[in-house]
């Protein structure tokens, strides 16, 4: 589904990945671990479209689509789908508002007629109900005033609504507590069919007793330094990245 | 296709369908009122001086029915044009005032108009400004408005589109109670150019203002806010805010913002603030990772940026179609509407 080869990206002249090599196959959950400013978001928002960064060497295939020369609206289009590490709040844009335009969009993109606000509404409750998230929320702007765990939380049920083929799921278990992370992680696992895949980032091997992952990565410095099974997010979490490091 | 209705007497008069059913519509072409005098469901209306301007009174028995004042300017007077209102609430009236101006063609035209209007005690208006001419055209409001204890004014003035809008507002608080909601939208592009010097003067204590104005500016358009809040030496226990937001889209577009305070009273709660801003790229990011094109998202985040300024506008019919107004005219659809024979709004 998405092949990278020698990624890499620089932002500013600074080189921030520098050789990124992974492979995500359809019904495939990989767990991407690694200490802060690895390069485990930018790698994230390269894959999403973010134009700040500038890949100057590799490639990304995504279902056979040269995925980098996609503006991100299209990569979106096509299923690929960033929780962000950071959502963003948007005044003045209700959920309700922004879902509809994007799931119109991606409708339109397949050649659908546009749901009907009652078809709309009926999509949304039973999303919402994936994350057991409060309807109130909807009605509000895009994040304002959301607590952090609040905001992941939005980020699950955006993902529920527009039921992408590979989601980047950047952190979206960091600070939420247990309920939270059981919600988050049992929306991931609705979702999971043998036709998509995740890529989930974390810091934490409690996220990985909930989604289980086929593969753990841990970049270090930009790079993939280390692959392997669930118990490599053990040996992270019992030895810490050091251990790894040196070992490497 | 649909049918319009044209006043009889006045040719290339429209009809306009905007603020809905049931309302009273009163012409004013080129400055003249178009019926006579006459007195209705408390309302009387007559012209002003110089058979120029309308004078309105509005008394208790007027109804919830909103009046929507429709000025013309025909292709009959291509020369400027000054005109004055008054237009007088008595005490503990309520009413409901929509202002719109427009252009029969695409003349030079300059229109100045002088409107004082006079809330007695415990008067309560809503008025909106429908600002909608053309892009040569030169508009011009100098906006007086007096109220008395407990009365309440919620004003709204949207600069749609005009070549100069120049609005000139002037708000006395006169006795205590009195309470004043100000708010603008400004929408400018190409060589527009939009000016507010607004007055927000408390002189009597326990009054209540606040103000939002925002603006939007493309292309070479340019835009001046000049606020004050004035409290005058006594006037105690004043609330005063005012607040001006800014979002411009090219590099070219400039803004000028001067909001002031001059307080000559110490127990009073005032603030005021002014902000300069671009569209976000990390909210454009984000909607397009959901699947939101470039153009909607630049698009949906000016249409985010103006929501609070309609919000306020208390009739929900009137808002939703000044919301489709807006939007079409920041999508440069402006300015058709299905819903009057002018290509106006
Ligand atoms: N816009 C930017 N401008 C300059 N440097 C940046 C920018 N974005 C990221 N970086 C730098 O790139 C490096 C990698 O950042 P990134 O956010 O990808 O790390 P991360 O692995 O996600 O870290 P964390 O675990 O803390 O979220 C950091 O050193 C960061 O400072
Ligand atoms: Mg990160």
């Amino acid at each position: 589904m998405l092949t990278i080869k020698d990624l890499y990206v620089s932002i500013e002249g600074r080189e921030i990945l520098s050789g990124v090599n992974l492979s995500v196959n359809a019904g495939e959950i990989h767990a991407i671990m690694g200490p802060n400013g690895s390069g485990k978001s930018t790698l994230a928002a390269v894959l999403a479209g973010r134009e700040t960064f500038t890949v100057t060497r590799g490639t990304a295939l995504y279902k056979g689509v040269d995925l980098l020369a996609l503006p991100p609206e299209e990569r979106a289009r096509l299923g690929l789908f960033l929780g962000f590490q950071y959502p963003v709040e948007i005044p003045g844009l209700t959920s309700v508002n922004f879902m509809k335009a994007a799931v119109n969009e991606q409708r339109k993109y397949k050649n659908l007629p546009p749901l009907s606000s009652g078809e709309f509404l009926k999509l949304m409750r039973q999303k919402m109900a994936v994350v057991e998230m409060d309807p109130s929320f909807v009605g509000r702007g895009v994040n304002v005033g959301f607590s952090g765990g609040e905001k992941k939380r939005n980020e699950i049920f955006q993902m529920a609504m527009l039921e992408p083929q590979l989601a980047i799921l950047d952190e979206t278990d960091s600070g939420l507590d247990v309920d939270a992370l059981r919600v988050v992680a049992n929306g991931v696992n609705t979702l999971k069919t043998k036709d998509n895949a995740f890529v989930v980032i974390t810091h934490y091997q409690r996220l990985l007793d909930y989604i289980v992952p086929d593969v753990v990565h841990v970049l270090y410095k930009g790079r993939i330094i280390k692959s392997g099974s669930k118990e490599l997010a053990l040996e992270v979490e019992n030895k810490g990245y050091d251990h790894i490091i040196n070992k490497e | 296709m649909k049918e319009y209705t044209y006043i009889p007497e006045v040719q290339r008069i429209f009809t306009c369908t905007v603020p809905g059913e049931n309302i009273r519509q009163v012409f004013l072409v080129d400055g003249i009122l178009q019926e006579e005098e006459n007195r209705a469901d408390g309302v009387f209306l007559t012209r002003g001086p110089e058979g120029k301007g309308l004078l309105l009174n509005i008394n208790k028995d007027c109804t919830d029915r909103p009046i929507q004042i429709i000025s013309v300017r025909s292709e009959n007077l291509p020369q400027p044009l000054e005109f004055s209102n008054t237009w007088m609430l008595e005490p503990g009236a309520k009413a409901q005032i929509i202002v719109c101006d427009h252009t029969l063609k695409e003349y030079l035209y300059s229109t100045l108009r002088f409107s004082n209007i006079i809330l007695g005690e415990g008067a309560h208006l809503d008025i909106l400004f429908m600002q909608n001419e053309h892009g040569r055209s030169r508009y011009r409001l100098d906006l007086n408005v007096e109220l008395k204890k407990n009365a309440r004014l919620n004003c709204h003035i949207l600069s749609l589109y005009g070549g100069t809008i120049q609005n000139k507002v002037q708000v006395h608080l006169l006795g205590p109670g009195a309470a004043c909601y100000l708010d603008g939208l400004y929408l400018a592009d190409c060589e527009q150019n939009t000016e507010y010097h607004i007055a927000v003067k408390h002189h009597s204590p326990n009054c209540h203002s606040s103000q939002l104005f925002k603006g939007i500016l493309d292309n070479q358009a340019k835009a001046l806010f000049n606020g004050i809040i004035y409290v005058a030496p006594g006037a105690q226990k004043t609330e005063a805010l005012q607040a001006n937001h800014n979002l411009l889209l090219t590099n070219d577009a400039k803004i000028t913002t001067q909001p002031q305070l001059e307080i000559y009273a110490d127990d009073v709660k005032c603030s005021h603030g002014a902000t300069i801003g671009r569209l976000d790229e990390q909210v454009l990011f984000y909607m397009r990772s959901r699947g939101i094109p470039l153009a909607e998202a630049q698009m949906m985040q000016q249409m985010a940026f103006v929501q609070d300024v309609l919000k306020h506008v208390p009739n929900p019919a009137i808002r939703s179609r000044l919301e489709k107004m807006v939007e079409s005219r920041l999508r440069g659809e402006f300015t058709k509407c299905a819903h009057c024979t002018m290509h106006c709004c």
